[in-house]
Parts: C-alpha cells; structure tokens; sequence
C-alpha cells in the first residue's frame, strides 16, 4: 500500500527482469520498424540524462522538489514500457509527466504555469493550449492503470542514517547516487531499498571525493567504482581476512545480517559503474537534434 | 466516494416528486434514454486525429441501469457489468471543466488524482473496493463494487415512522469495523479527512467500507504543510475541535474524533454536534467555526489548558476565550455533560441489558469518551480503540453487521431520471432520497483547493 512497498502497485506491477523489458523493448521495436531504421535515437541512458537535465531545468524555474523530478523520471519509464518513444512528442511527455508528479508529490502547480515554463524552454516543441498537457495527462494516467504512488530510495535513506551512523557527506553523496539511478533501468528492476543499501555502499566504500553530482563528470567515479568495487567484493567474499577499514567492515556486517539481497546491490553498483562510463559518451547537442528531427519529420508537435 | 452526498439546501428532489404509478414501459424508456444519454455522452465527442482514446470504453464493460448522487466532484452511476464480468457496480463519474460549451482538457484536480492513486493501492475488507478506472472521452469513470447502504441511510430508517434503536451489537460490529478500516488506511499513513455517515458504505452482507477518498492523503513527510493543501477539511459536524481551533499540523487523530461523532449518531440517531457553519467571507479567509465550537463546548464541557494543554497555542484561542467573556460566567459548565448525555441517550433509545436491542453499557461510555477527547495527543487511537473493552469484553463480533437482526434496510434509491447526462452544469441536487427536512439543512459544503 501506500507506505507499504511489499504491497504496492510498484512491486506487483511495475517491477519487471531485465529479460522481460527486454523482450517489451523488442516489442515495441517490433511494431514500427520502419521509425526504428529512419529515426536512429542515442542509448537509452544517454536520452535518460537528456531528459534529466531538461526536467531539471523545468523544476529549477519552479523551485520544485527533487522527489517530484525523481516521480516524473519513473513515470517517463512506465510510459516507455508501454510506448514506442517514436511515436511521442517527448517534450510534451516529460512537461506532463513533470506536471502530474507535481500533484502527487504535494507540490502541485498551475497546468498554465507548467505550459509557459515548457513553452520558455522548448518553444517548438509545446503548444500554447494546455488542453495538450492535459489530454497526454489521460494518457500518462490510463497506460499507469492509475498507479501513481512511487516509493523512492531517498526515504530507505534517511532512515538508515541513524542506524548506519553516516556523515552527512556520506549522506549527500548516496543522494546524488540515487539522484543518478533514474537515468538507468534500475527503478525498474529493482525495489527501493535494494538501490538505497546499494548508494550507501558507494558513498561510504568508493568515495568518489566529493565532486561527484549529478550531472557533473562522472569519469572519476566510474574510475574509483571499478577499484573500490573489487575492494568491496574481495571484502565480501574474504570476510576476516586482511579485509577493508573497520568502517567498511561494520557496513559488510550490518549488509549480512539485514535480509538486503547482496547479489542485487552488487548488480546495481555494476550497472551504475557502466552507466558513468557511457557518460562520457553524452552529448546534449547530439540528443537534442535527434529528437529534435524525430518530432519534426513525425508531427508529433502538433 | 460519497454515492450519498447529503443534499443541498436548494434540492427539490426530482426523483420523489415523479409519480409512483410510472408504467412498465415508461420506466423501461427512461432505462432506454438512460443509456443512451451516457452513450450518446461519451460517444458523441469522439476525439480526432491523433489525440488520446481510452483502450477500454465504459458502454462496452457496464451497463447503466440508473443514477444514484450528485456531488461537487460529479456524479454516481449504478451500473451492471457486461460481456462476461458480473456484478452490481457504482461508477463515479468525474465532471469534467467546461469552457463556453466544448469540455476541454484542463488538467485533473488534485484531489481527484489523489483518490485515483491511493484507491489503486487500497485493499483492504473494510476500505471500497474499486473495480477499475476508465478515462475516457475527457472524463474519468471510477468503478467501484456496489454497496447496497450506507450509515446515514441506515440511521435515516431507524428514525422512520418513529425512532427505534439500532440493536448494541449491530452499532458494535459497524464500529469495529469501521475502526478496523481507519487504521488499515492509518498504517498505510493515509488520512481519510472526511468520515461521515453517508461515506460508510455497508454491502447487502453487512460489510462495512470506508468509501470516499476524495478528501484523504498520505501523510508521511509531506512536502507542503498538510494544511496548505485544502483549506478547510471534514464535513462540519464531523470536524475535530483542533481543526475548529486552527491547527495546522492535524493527525490521523482527527478521522478518531469523526469516528466518535459517528458512535454518538449511531445511538441517538441525531448528529451529536449539530452545528450551523459559518462561510467564507468574500477575501476567502477562513472564519473560526464559533457555532460548531459551541455545539461541542455544550456537551463535552470548556477546554482549558489542563485538559487540553496545547490549546494555548491554537491559531483561534483568542476567539474561544472571546466567546466565554461575552457569556454569563457560569454559561459553560467546566466540566463534560458526555456520560449525562450518554445516560440519557441510552435511556430514550431504550438501551438496556433487559431489551432485546441490548446496550453499548459502560464499555460503549468510555470508549465514546476516548475518541470524542479535546486534546488530540491523547485522544484514542485506531489501534488502541479496536483493543477496548467495548470489543473485548461481550463475546465475538459479527464480521456481518446485520447479523440477528430482524429488520430490513430499503435498498439504495437508483433513480432513471437522469437527463441531465451531459457533461453540461449538473443541478443543485445531491442525493436522490431521503426526503428528510431534518436531513435537508445539512452544512456539507466542502472547501476544497
């Protein structure tokens, strides 16, 4: 239920294998081959920070509240699984995803005022009329059969603080992880607390220093991932041997007596680790004009 | 959902003025018309081009047999299923924003996405049940199982053609499960923020349902203050007195209180705390409730700051103590007339271990006095309520509220006049039934966002 994540719409519905979004992907691709070959798109992660950044800068004019971005990031993916990008106007999707999370997180904002702001940013993209906003309201809400509320890993977090005695740098730097896994499949593969434990374990056994953030150059944290992380999983199967700091050792300790599945952390943290390296590939330029050609040779703005 | 929304002042209730010797054609016309009218409704503005069409469309799954309430939100549909799926259902259809003639897309309110999301999650014996959501043709269609009553019909009976109590053990089970609903919804840090009679659903087999969720939200760490949301919350003869004072941070402790007003209806069959209230004034300020407060203060006595401490620090205190200095000092007793009340009311319902109707006792006393308690940090809990003595002691509880009893409750009105369809204004009446004067003066209105 709604506080409840064992019994959510998140778990029962909206949590798939990595072979079963595939296999959804591949569906989709299926039924429109032809737009798939003409409108060749970057790596899905690649569009995920494209649409990061652009949803930030939305919440940034309307000093809105991180959570809500992270709502509106995870909706974007629900709506994915269930729709060819192709056949979207993305910018219309992420100003009403952004919209509608806005009213479930509590910091609800006027439809006209969502409007201008996207107009101001992507002004060939968004129309005028709100009625816009508000029928893709329908469709966001209709393929999410309703199931709006999203448990997010930021709550796991700070409650784990106090048992896991972390700094506030530590704290800090497992948000802006958790910030970073939105712009991967994770939330979709996996429940929250798994990407909670998995953001704690990086903040406090790799330390990527503290100029680690969201969208700032991730290359050193791939780099102190891969090393910290053979660290960690030598620490993991070695225990008592000559073994990491003590402060890591009380972590490894806490993580096998907690019933947190160890095998999914560490999945999590490789797909994190692969997702700063294919950073480095980003190209905001590169992502706009590919959608850009996309939405304009389709219509789709209209 | 409120299938009963209490009516409006202004009601003339359509649906008992039409002569009761309507033919069997006639009526199977208007059935005819009925449908239509839905259909034609939704039908009719077919979207074009590339725009949003539901995958599921409301005529293909039920079938509208009639129309049950009207509300700010919309309207209340009875409706059967169709092609294969059973059952009885109420469909509560959101009225969509109009500009000029031509309904548009304006964006959905909050409380209505508040009610889809957290009825999608709800599941739970004692919480309504909802069957799915269509949204179609610029509306949304909440479809809910059915439920024969509700608690102020109920209680509406039991007043006809003179009052008779409703049996000890049938109020006993209703509030037991009734508690067992809030604190499912309370666990789950919900707030339902608006328990009246008419929002407890009871199905043909004597389940209760908290229904209407239009008004409840998730209370864990909220962004915004609870109170910058809606202005003014609960219905006003159900409102906390903490809510009446101006708190800002309330708690699931206000849906306690309302749950208190309920047990205190149930047996008198009279709101407890009847109350007149006071509207907003032109700058939408929200004015103090000084009548409710009164109607309280007449039977639970004046709070103070020993008995409720924090009361020194509510918003509206100035406004209490204005009210004492202009009375007579001995106007408001100090202390609670409840167990007098209480006395009283069991001895005209005719309460008594001796009848066959039974009676709540002393158990029932100190639980009611619990729940209706001034300081809401000491008022009793969902959790703690459903321990009482009140249901400990005095053998098991019927998971069917009906059970023993003899009498019959009439079924629910579904009304086939129901022209008005289109998405067009909707008239001022409420509830079709219940053609009570005493009912009619209802002070429902709620002030939403």
């Amino acid at each position: 239920m709604a506080a409840n994540y064992w019994a959510s719409t998140q778990r029962r519905h909206w949590l798939f294998t990595r072979e079963r979004l595939a296999e959804i992907r591949e569906g989709l691709k299926e039924k429109d081959k032809v737009a798939h070959s003409q409108f060749p798109l970057p790596d899905q992660r690649l569009l995920n920070i494209y649409f990061s950044q652009q949803l930030g800068r939305l919440g940034k004019r309307m000093s809105t509240r991180q959570q809500a971005l992270a709502t509106a990031q995870v909706y974007i993916k629900r709506y994915y699984t269930k729709n060819e990008i192709r056949s979207t106007n993305p910018y219309l999707v992420l100003t009403t995803a952004f919209y509608l999370a806005c009213k479930m997180e509590e910091c609800p904002q006027h439809i006209r005022f969502v409007v201008g702001e996207a107009r101001g940013l992507w002004p060939e993209f968004i129309a005028p009329d709100v009625s816009k906003i508000g029928e893709c309201e329908f469709s966001l809400i209709s393929e999410m059969h309703s199931q709006l509320i999203v448990h997010h890993p930021y709550r796991t977090l700070s409650d784990l603080q106090p048992e896991l005695a972390l700094t506030s740098d530590e704290v800090a730097l497992a948000w802006s992880v958790i910030n970073d896994h939105y712009l991967t499949d994770l939330p979709l593969l996996y429940p929250p607390h798994v990407i909670a434990v998995m953001a704690i374990i990086v903040a406090v056994v790799f330390k990527p220093s503290s100029q680690t953030s969201s969208y700032g150059h991730p290359a050193p944290i791939a780099g102190a991932m891969r090393e910290g992380g053979m660290n960690f999983l030598a620490a993991l199967s070695d225990k008592g041997g000559t073994g990491p700091p003590e402060r890591i050792q009380k972590l490894i300790a806490w993580l096998a007596e907690s019933e947190v599945d160890i095998k999914a952390v560490i999945e999590c943290t490789q797909e994190l680790v692969s997702l700063y390296e294919v950073w480095e590939q980003y190209s905001e330029k590169n992502c706009k004009e590919l959608l850009g050609r996309m939405v304009k040779s389709k219509s789709l703005e209209k | 959902m409120s299938l009963t929304n209490p009516p409006s002042s202004s009601g003339p209730l359509t649906a008992t003025s039409r002569p009761a010797a309507a033919t069997v054609s006639q009526s199977l016309s208007l059935k005819r018309s009925l449908q239509a009218t839905v259909e034609e409704n939704i039908s009719s503005r077919r979207p074009t081009g590339s725009g949003y069409t539901s995958k599921v469309r409301v005529r293909d799954r039920y079938h509208i047999v009639g129309f049950i309430s009207s509300g700010t939100y919309g309207r209340v549909y009875k409706a059967l299923g169709k092609n294969g799926q059973k059952g009885e259902f109420a469909i509560k259809k959101f009225k969509p924003d109009k500009e000029g003639e031509i309904v548009q897309y304006t964006g959905l309110s909050q409380s209505a996405i508040r009610e889809m999301a957290l009825c999608s999650e709800l599941d739970h014996a004692n919480v309504v049940q909802l069957a799915e959501i269509i949204l179609e043709d610029k509306c949304i269609f909440m479809v809910f199982e059915y439920t024969e009553h509700d608690l102020l019909q109920i209680i509406h009976h039991h007043t006809q053609p003179q009052r008779h109590p409703i049996p000890a053990s049938m109020v006993r089970s209703i509030l037991f499960q009734l508690l067992n609903g809030l604190l499912y919804l309370h666990t789950n840090w919900v707030l339902h923020r608006d328990l009246k009679p008419a929002n407890i659903l009871v199905t043909s087999g004597g389940a209760i349902r908290v229904g209407d969720l239009g008004l409840a939200r998730l209370f864990y760490k909220p962004l915004n203050s609870l109170f910058s949301g809606d202005k003014v919350v609960v219905t006003i003869w159900y409102r906390a007195p903490e809510l009446l004072m101006g708190s800002r941070h309330y708690t699931p402790a206000v849906d306690l209180w309302a749950v208190g007003c309920i047990f205190a209806e149930l047996l008198s069959l009279r709101p407890i705390f009847k109350g007149e209230e006071a509207k907003m004034d032109s700058k939408k300020t929200v004015p103090f409730q000084r009548n409710q407060m009164m109607k309280i203060i007449d039977i639970m006595g004046l709070p103070n700051k020993e008995n409720w401490p924090g009361i020194v620090s509510m918003p509206e205190f100035s406004q209490l103590h204005s009210l004492t200095a202009t009375r007579a000092p001995n106007h408001f007793s100090r202390h609670s007339n409840l167990e007098s009340w209480y006395q009283n009311c069991l001895k005209n319902g005719g309460y008594s271990a001796a009848s066959s109707v039974g009676t709540p006792g002393e158990d029932g006393y100190d639980l009611l006095s619990r729940l209706l308690e001034y300081d809401p940090t000491k008022r009793i809990t969902a959790s703690e309520a459903l321990e009482h003595p009140y249901f400990k002691n005095g053998g098991p509880i019927p998971a069917n509220c009906f059970e023993g009893f003899e009498g019959k409750y009439p079924h629910r009105r579904v009304t086939q006049d129901d022209n008005d369809i289109r998405t067009g204004s909707l008239p001022g009446t409420k509830r079709s039934g219940l053609p009570d004067e005493s009912l009619m003066g209802r002070a429902t209105k709620r002030m939403k966002e």
